[in-house]
């Protein structure tokens, strides 16, 4: 049987668009939409002295709203200084002393009569190694809101803030049980849930993962990613290849002084300054 | 990056420099075996294209065993991108010349005439821009790759004037059609060493500045 179709003569067929051709390539390592960005924290001329040594010299430095911006340099070049300034944890160093000027949302946090317990509530802290309190999961995450007073829904407020340090699924079912039963990574991010339950609008992170195996390390990175559409991440690392994953901005700083700041692809492909050059290339350091 | 890195990143460097030399050489070879009609040289241009195959596979796996171990950043990232680009644009350029001289034995300039002079003009301004390319890789200064940029019109222009000359007269001249498709075979292939020594030239500037110049304006 002839098929009369085949004979009939067809329209050429147009090739279809290549709709994907000029579209814009997602920039890692976000995989989520950002908010739009404001100044949260600046540093003015920042110098911040242990006696007469100043470990920060001069420091100029913004700090954007939901984005990571991740402090590099080589040790003892002030890089957790700064970080520890940012909440005035450095007020707890009986010799360490503060010159310029440090705003959080424009207030100068170093100004006289400025309450420190109460920055250290919206700007909280993440340390090197996992510090747990010797109690439950549970009252790990509730006990920081519980003597600030929070008058909403604990449980809900523990869950919320387990989740959001993806840790929930792992331990939902023991939250009476010691975190110390807990593995290195998973006590590290309770300890993102315990500072997350406080609402805070900044984190500070000083070397988070630097007692953490390579699986822990990723989800804690994976978390950070998630955590900038929330919070405000300040993460300081030795480790370039992390800050280079995980962080919107990059400021590198050698013996005590911003040497420079600007986009993280920018300042690991084409850094502008040659002591930041020879620092990422293992040059120095 | 530790100091063994840094070596092993020069002697990748100068590997794939001395890659570079050899396909130069082979281009001029065969640029010399189809104007000189010389078919030995054009047997060894086909020979030497074999070392410059076996050493592009072992650049290229260098380059991925440094990125994979050391995963470097800034001018060592950039350097060792280039290398990886570069390699690619050299073993097509050799390639390029294999075509070049398996037309030796055919292309007749006395056929072809006028074709075979404006053929003549392009072949020394091609090895031209490679060397020039390839002195720009070596030396790693943008100014040495911008003389590169300049010269591809030329060879464009000329490419361009045999096509537009060989059209009406191949339609004259039927009987000679083989002898024009030589000639517009060995120009297209120099047209197309060309365009390789123009991506070195434009990934001299790249590992340089870290600016990506392609497909601007110039």
């Amino acid at each position: 049987m002839v098929n009369v179709a085949e004979d009939q003569p067809t329209a050429p067929v147009e090739a279809p668009r290549m709709p994907l051709l000029r579209m814009p390539i997602p920039r890692p390592p976000s995989k989520l939409p950002m908010p739009s960005s404001e100044c949260v924290i600046r540093a003015e001329d920042l110098s911040i002295y242990y006696g007469s040594f100043p470990a920060v010299r001069e420091v100029t430095l913004e700090i954007s709203s939901h984005r990571v911006t991740a402090i590099i340099g080589p040790s003892g070049c002030g890089k957790s200084t700064l970080l520890r300034s940012m909440n005035r944890m450095n007020d707890f160093v009986a010799s360490a002393a503060a010159r310029g000027k440090l705003l959080y949302r424009g207030r100068d946090i170093y100004a006289p009569g400025f309450d420190a317990v109460d920055l250290r509530r919206r700007i909280g802290m993440v340390f090197q190694k996992p510090n747990p309190f010797p109690k439950s999961i549970y009252k790990n995450v509730a006990w920081g809101a519980a003597i600030n007073g929070y008058q909403g829904n604990l449980e809900e407020l523990v869950e919320r803030a387990l989740q959001q340090a993806a840790l929930w699924d792992e331990v939902k079912d023991k939250l009476d049980k010691s975190a110390y039963e807990l593995s290195g990574g998973q006590q590290q991010r309770l300890c993102i849930a315990r500072a997350i339950a406080l609402q805070p609008d900044v984190l500070l992170m000083d070397e988070p993962c630097s007692a953490l195996d390579p699986i822990a390390t990723a989800r804690i990175e994976d978390l950070i990613d998630k955590l900038k559409t929330q919070y405000t991440v300040v993460l300081v690392t030795h480790n370039m290849q992390q800050a280079a994953r995980v962080s919107d901005r990059t400021a590198f700083m050698y013996m005590g002084e911003l040497v420079e700041v600007n986009d993280t692809t920018v300042m690991f492909t084409r850094p502008g300054n040659k002591r930041t050059q020879d620092y990422i290339t293992g040059r120095f350091g | 990056m530790t100091a063994h890195f840094v070596d092993m990143l020069d002697d990748l460097r100068r590997r794939s420099l001395r890659m570079a030399h050899l396909v130069e050489e082979i281009v001029r070879e065969a640029c010399e075996a189809v104007f000189q009609a010389d078919v030995e040289k054009a047997m060894r241009v086909v020979q030497r294209d074999n070392d410059v195959d076996a050493e592009e596979v072992l650049v290229e796996s260098e380059v991925i065993r440094l990125l994979a171990l050391y995963q470097p950043v800034g001018s060592d990232l950039r350097l060792l991108c280039t290398v990886l680009k570069v390699n690619s644009d050299l073993e097509r350029i050799a390639d390029c010349a294999v075509n070049i001289a398996e037309r030796a034995r055919h292309v007749d300039a006395r056929t072809v005439a006028g074709l075979y002079e404006v053929l003549r003009q392009m072949g020394p301004i091609v090895e031209h821009m490679l060397h020039s390319a390839v002195k720009a890789y070596g030396s790693q200064v943008v100014d040495d790759a911008q003389q590169v940029l300049l010269e591809e019109d030329a060879v464009d222009a000329l490419y361009g004037q045999i096509i537009r000359r060989l059209v009406p007269e191949a339609s004259i001249s039927p009987a000679k059609i083989a002898a024009f498709l030589d000639v517009l075979s060995v120009a297209k292939n120099l047209e197309r060493i060309a365009d390789h020594a123009t991506n070195i030239a434009e990934d001299v500037v790249y590992v340089c500045t870290g600016e990506i110049v392609r497909h601007r304006a110039r």
